[in-house]
């Protein structure tokens, strides 16, 4: 069994899955509490951002087909509501894309980095038994599995 | 001779200068282009803020320059419509797709697909979504070149077809993606910068006030203040909300895009690069409104006929106009200087093009499919080169053949639709539905890019004749219809068949996805030297 070194990803091989197919669990990684936080924490926020940007943009696209008289309407000496929500949408784009850039920075890479040493602690702990609750079958047999699956 | 006839030598100079430019950097990178990683990732060395701008030059055709600048001197508020999607794309990039494609993936998009589904069938289905998108698009943009560049400088358009075509191939072999990506950044740069002057120069006939550059530009119009409304151009609400569709979620989905994460060092710069290209993109999108503006405003209606069809022309003449008009030093300079920007943005879009396709044929088709993964580094680059070589001959060709009367835009909104509706869903589940599958994947791709394209050819832009009365489908646009049956197919796929190492290998791309465990490392510059596949292989502590 390879003994996993932090910088195990450093020699950049070609044939990448192997070792590291050998030394962790996926299966305990992505039951590991640190992961399903990760999931978590990154969901609350993307989800919702999506559902609002997909429902701003194609509300205001939907008003551009529908309601033309409306985003006709003048708000200030000729300005359109159309343009002002035009322009809403590009003060969305830049406002949810740093908000979710300084999230991601600030929470999920430290998050993210727990998850990714659990899931290495896992493997060498648990060095083909099971580990970390849960896990459907015996660790030593998913190994096995996944070398079935190597691929290039 | 007749074809140098009408020629604008004030244009040749700077186009020289950028060519000479462009080229130097390809030198300079072909020193350093050596193995894989480095022709098709750039080494991963590319940072957050470079990998931006290259975005923007990638993203910002000359259908963006030129093609939304011109739709909105013609149409005003349905020109815009374009800029938006365009722009709120990236939120679908930045959310679902930049970073767990950074973690997951190594050089094309079929990295990601194959992880956990297999290996051949994945990839001939991500090679055959990668190469209808990027055919559609880079036929357009070959053919849009032409007309460009024989409008702007004189030049012939066979001429200025291969023209583009041989510096596009030139950058992409000898350079590989340090190439390409350098004269990406370049062109953002010329572009921003061009664009800026235009802008300042056409605020300043209005007295920096915004507000009364609107008021001129609808007072110009024959439509007058329906030219700030809605309804010009799109008159059927479902077709204008089936392109905004296509739009906002086609770029998630297009190949060279995409490919650009991988350049990078890890998902930190990769998201840091689409809040950069948003940036960009965002504030050139919004001064294409004050060119379209401009051009309405000081043009007028007298300005439509030589702005050509679409209006292609309208910001190049736009900017003759703001130097002093035709004939004087200074508008011949300004025009000059607009078309070298245009033939810049052209180059830089094609070559991220041909080299995702080539990615696609020589890292997945050859190595992982032909070879079974029994190539060596050096053989993969070389058919790399061979498979630009031949994508970029066959571009040129077809944009030869199907010369200037070749419909740009519908071209363009077919990459997309085929994008948004193939390689799209295939992507997003394969990173987040644990019992998606090879079938579904093949199905999906197939769905996809089969009603994408049929469609279109239903469609009124192609059926029974070009923008004519009496096709069978009646929207110009087949997003609403292919991006669903897209999905479905994917959905359709993965219900008639199980696989169960697709299922396992989930949790494996899951947590790589998310965490960047075993990510693609950047190497070190004592590394980028040729290695031989299998002895690198070898010499791995086990």
């Amino acid at each position: 069994m390879a003994d996993p070194t932090p910088d195990y990803a450093e020699n950049a091989p070609r044939r990448r899955f192997e070792r590291e197919d050998q030394s962790i669990d996926w299966i305990a990684a992505e039951r590991s509490p640190e992961f399903r936080e990760l999931i978590a924490r990154k969901r609350r926020f993307v989800v919702p951002a999506t559902i609002f940007f997909l429902g701003w943009y194609l509300g205001f696209i939907a008003l551009a087909g529908y309601a033309p008289d409306f985003m006709g309407e003048s708000i200030y000496q000729g300005f359109t509501v159309g343009y002002a929500l035009a322009l809403s949408q590009f003060v969305m784009t830049w406002v949810l894309g740093w908000m979710y850039v300084r999230r991601a920075d600030d929470e999920f890479d430290s998050l993210a980095e727990r998850a990714a040493a659990r899931a290495i602690e896992v493997g060498r702990s648990g060095d083909g038994q099971p580990t970390a609750g849960g896990t459907t079958g015996p660790a030593g047999t998913t190994t096995t599995e996944h070398e079935g699956v190597t691929r290039r | 001779m007749s074809v140098f006839a009408e020629i604008n030598t004030t244009a040749l100079p700077i186009f020289g200068v950028i060519l000479a430019v462009t080229l130097g950097v390809t030198y300079w990178a072909s020193k350093r282009t050596t193995g894989t990683t480095s022709f098709w990732a750039a080494n991963r060395g590319i940072t957050g803020a470079q990998n931006g701008f290259a975005i923007a030059g990638d993203y910002m055709s000359a259908a963006s320059f030129l093609g939304i600048a011109g739709l909105i001197f013609l149409f005003g508020f349905d020109g815009f419509l374009y800029s938006v999607g365009f722009l709120v794309a990236f939120l679908t990039v930045l959310f679902l797709l930049a970073e767990r494609m950074r973690n997951a993936g190594k050089f094309t998009i079929a990295d990601v697909l194959s992880f956990r589904l297999k290996e051949r069938p994945a990839r001939v289905a991500a090679a055959l979504g990668t190469l209808a998108v990027v055919g559609f698009y880079l036929i357009a943009q070959m053919v849009g070149a032409g007309v460009i560049i024989q409008a702007l400088v004189g030049i012939d358009f066979s001429l200025a077809v291969i023209l583009t075509g041989a510096c596009m191939l030139m950058y992409v072999v000898f350079g590989g993606m340090l190439a390409t990506t350098w004269v990406q950044i370049i062109k953002a740069a010329l572009l921003m910068t061009g664009a800026l002057v235009m802008t300042l120069f056409v605020l300043e006939r209005v007295g920096w006030n915004p507000v009364s550059l609107f008021n001129d530009a609808a007072a110009n119009h024959p439509e007058k203040d329906a030219y700030l409304s809605p309804g010009l151009n799109f008159t059927n609400p479902i077709d204008t909300i089936s392109l905004g569709l296509a739009l906002v979620l086609g770029t998630a989905g297009l190949p060279h895009i995409l490919m650009r994460f991988f350049t990078v060092p890890d998902a930190k710069a990769a998201r840091t690069s689409v809040l950069w290209a948003m940036g960009l993109i965002g504030a050139f999108y919004l001064m294409t409104t004050a060119l379209g503006f401009g051009a309405r405003a000081i043009l007028g209606q007298g300005g439509v006929e030589a702005a050509g069809k679409g209006g292609n022309l309208a910001a190049p003449n736009l900017a003759q106009e703001l130097g002093g008009g035709a004939g004087t030093a200074g508008g011949d300079i300004f025009l000059a200087f607009i078309a070298a920007v245009a033939f810049a943005t052209i180059l830089a879009v094609v070559a991220g093009l041909v080299i995702s396709a080539s990615g696609a044929v020589a890292h997945d088709v050859w190595s992982n499919v032909i070879r079974k993964g029994r190539s060596t580094d050096r053989e993969e680059v070389w058919v790399g080169r061979l498979a630009a070589l031949a994508i970029g001959a066959v571009a040129i060709a077809i944009a030869l053949i199907g010369g200037a009367g070749l419909n740009v835009a519908f071209m363009v909104g077919l990459a997309f639709a085929v994008a948004a509706s193939a390689t799209f869903p295939a992507l997003l589940l394969a990173l987040t539905w644990r019992r998606f599958n090879t079938t579904g994947a093949v199905t999906g791709v197939l769905f996809g890019v089969v009603s994408a394209i049929g469609l279109i050819i239903l469609s009124p832009t192609v059926w029974p004749g070009p923008d004519s009365e009496g096709s069978p489908f009646g929207l110009t646009n087949p997003g609403i219809i292919s991006i669903p049956l897209g999905f479905i197919g994917c959905w359709l796929g993965t219900m008639l068949s199980r696989e169960e190492v697709a299922e396992r290998t989930f949790d494996e791309l899951y947590v790589r996805s998310e965490t960047g465990l075993g990510a693609e490392r950047a190497l070190p510059e004592r590394v980028r030297r040729p290695v031989r596949g299998a002895a690198a292989t070898a010499v791995l502590p086990k």
